[in-house]
């Protein structure tokens, strides 16, 4: 028998399903034993099946559920499958995976800015639910206003929302235009989680701003 | 006595458990013969890391039975997991065992020939249970300390074929090394899928580095393939240990951030460059030898100039660049703008006359330094062995010894693409 080997996959039951936007939706499955540390993901997909994907986990470390945030993909095939799921209906969990994770020894003496995009507000959800004493901020963009996914779980002084499609938003532009225009001070630890250009742009405006490459940790959404 | 021939693909880790599987074979009355001999077992372990892995699996898996029809043929490695129902559906193959089961091929050869047929999915799957490579392949001694990946890089099918991460325990490891110093190796190789990840009970990959290089023995460490994010300061502390040798492969894959970022590699260009900078200020020598991707999805023109730059600027002693295949169900596969092969070509031509170039030119730069050489093949007059910074160095002098340190001052340099270094013997390290 191997000792080292561990087997992570797991079913989970579940529990609902709250619809966002006509698109975006979040599946709550019951936790059982399943531990991770805020900010990590899992891959799932339907018991069985070989089709499976990569979302961040959307709830707290702390909740005895586990939650994830998903848009649907307009081609995709996981996606698509998973927002017709139903409470009862059972979910291969595996992992979790990754290093997008917090510093505990950060966690009472910094200062954090966190920069999503798009569903890329996953993990920061779960930032800021696991850890609600953090002095943080967040900055999320979207297209439009309806993608400001569960706001109401953020301080509302400390949530920013970037509509570039709309004026709706609390700043008209991207997450990076914002930045361009309100740089932010040299001591702050600097979370991004959304697509690609937004993080290369970003990390480059954070820089020039005199943020550290340390501070500064990135997860890529595609 | 029964003939037994092992053919391995891919990375150093396949290398390290052939070499194990094959002391094992050789410690139990095998002879063994190379791969192209008749032989009455044949091990394939394979690897299916490119497109070109799992069309040179095949192409072993076609040879190995027209030799002796009657013989055992085994397939184990990465091709075996990822693969298995096609592979287990070719009649010329007697047993298909996955990397988790590898380790007890032998069990399953002995039984064969006791008249027992076993299923590999009864073997004992411990990842870790190989034993001495003494008989094997290399001079080098090889250790595994790590098995599997949670990087998932979106290019990599190695989580879904090797697992997840998975970390030997420090004491067993230092047995492990002790063992093999005993018994005369003196090059220790440490090997895993992603070995700077170590996290074995709060213990990590430079605790394991450390507390190797404080044994006794006269012996040298190397460290193989290794990420660039996996390892801090304290690690950097440990490279001018006397015993440290001074190579690194440092996995790049490119020079194009943005590329970077969709390799979702965890570390960006300007960190990988800092490194390099911290690694030669300690050594200004320092062999870093590093991995290219070439034609990932998206990769521009400009892209693929940053990646030739950064091979010119960072000055590596070896680039090991292939091309990008698609790897089924990775992140990758559904990316967009995938490059078209003849571009792929096209750009692998120009990034392996330019690493070649860089190559010869850090090589040239040991003419008239000294190196210690292991010495691996000797007639006694001339040997051949790796130096400190793992380059292929030739030497000519008297009474030369297998498996022994000499100190050789380095004179020239032959010809061709990978060019060894030729050099004098000044003496032995123990003179």
């Amino acid at each position: 028998m191997n000792i080292y080997l561990i087997i992570r996959m797991r079913s989970h039951k579940v529990i609902g399903i709250r619809n966002l936007t006509s698109s975006t939706y979040v599946i709550r499955m019951e936790k059982n034993d399943f531990s991770f540390k805020t900010g990590q993901y899992i891959t799932l997909g339907f018991t069985g099946s070989i089709d499976r994907r990569e979302y961040s986990i959307y709830s707290s470390q702390n909740a005895d559920y586990l939650e994830v945030l998903i848009k649907e993909v307009e081609d995709g095939l996981v996606s698509k499958k998973l927002k017709r799921c139903k409470s009862g209906d059972m979910l291969d969990v595996d992992g979790p995976f990754g290093h997008f994770s917090l510093q505990n020894e950060e966690l009472q003496t910094k200062k954090f800015l966190f920069i999503a995009t798009g569903t890329g507000i996953s993990p920061i959800h779960s930032f800021v639910k696991s850890h609600p004493e953090l002095n943080y901020s967040v900055l999320h963009g979207v297209r439009l206003e309806e993608e400001a996914y569960e706001r109401d779980s953020y301080n509302k002084n400390q949530y920013i929302l970037c509509t570039s499609r709309e004026k709706t938003g609390d700043f008209h532009g991207r997450v990076t235009d914002y930045l361009k225009q309100n740089p932010i001070s040299s001591d702050t630890v600097c979370y991004l989680c959304g697509n690609c250009h937004m993080i290369y742009e970003a990390y480059d405006i954070l820089e020039k701003q005199g943020i550290n490459l340390g501070p500064i940790h990135t997860e890529v959404y595609f | 006595m029964k003939k037994i021939a092992f053919k391995t693909l891919g990375c150093r880790l396949n290398q390290y458990e052939t070499d194990a599987l094959a002391s094992q074979f050789q410690s139990n009355g095998y002879e063994l013969v190379s791969f192209d001999k008749e032989a009455d077992v044949y091990v394939i372990n394979s690897c299916t890391v490119t497109h070109q892995s799992d069309h040179k699996s095949r192409n072993f898996i076609n040879q190995a039975k027209r030799k002796n029809k009657d013989s055992v043929l085994i397939v184990t490695g990465c091709m075996a997991n990822n693969a298995k129902d096609e592979l287990e559906n070719r009649d010329e193959i007697n047993y298909v065992v996955e990397n988790e089961q590898k380790s007890s091929v032998y069990s399953l050869v002995d039984a064969h020939f006791n008249g027992e047929i076993l299923h590999p999915s009864q073997l004992n799957t411990d990842l870790f249970s190989y034993g001495s490579t003494n008989k094997g392949f290399h001079t080098r001694s090889m250790i595994k300390i790590q098995d599997g990946c949670d990087n998932f890089c979106t290019f990599c099918i190695i989580p879904s074929v090797r697992g997840r991460a998975s970390s030997r325990p420090l004491a067993d490891i230092l047995d492990n090394v002790k063992q093999n110093i005993a018994k005369g190796a003196k090059e220790i190789v440490l090997t895993g899928v992603n070995i700077g990840r170590y996290d074995f009970k709060n213990y990590k990959f430079d605790d394991v580095v450390e507390q190797i290089l404080n044994l006794e023995g006269d012996f040298r460490l190397r460290i193989s393939s290794i990420e660039p994010d996996g390892f801090g300061d304290k690690f950097l502390s440990l490279l001018d240990h006397p015993k440290m040798t001074s190579h690194l492969h440092l996995c790049l894959q490119s020079g194009s951030e943005p590329i970077l970022l969709q390799m979702r590699r965890m570390y960006t260009l300007k960190k990988f460059k800092e490194l390099i900078q911290k690694i030669r200020a300690i050594r200004s020598d320092f062999n870093i030898t590093t991995d290219i991707i070439i034609g990932f999805p998206n990769e521009s023109e400009q892209d693929f100039n940053a990646t030739c730059n950064i091979i010119r600027e960072l000055n590596f002693g070896h680039v090991h660049a292939f091309k990008y295949s698609i790897r089924k169900g990775t992140r990758a596969e559904r990316m967009p703008n995938h490059v078209d092969e003849r571009i792929k070509t096209k750009r692998s031509e120009i990034l392996r006359s330019i690493s070649e170039e860089t190559k010869s030119n850090y090589r040239k730069s040991f003419i008239g330094k000294e190196q210690y050489v292991l010495v691996e093949k000797t007639d006694g007059l001339n040997a051949k062995g790796y130096g400190e910074h793992y380059i292929p160095i030739e030497f000519a002098g008297q009474n030369i010894q297998k498996n022994q340190f000499y100190k050789v001052l380095i004179t020239g340099i032959a010809a061709g693409n990978d060019p060894e270094l030729i050099g004098e013997m000044i003496q032995k390290k123990d003179a």
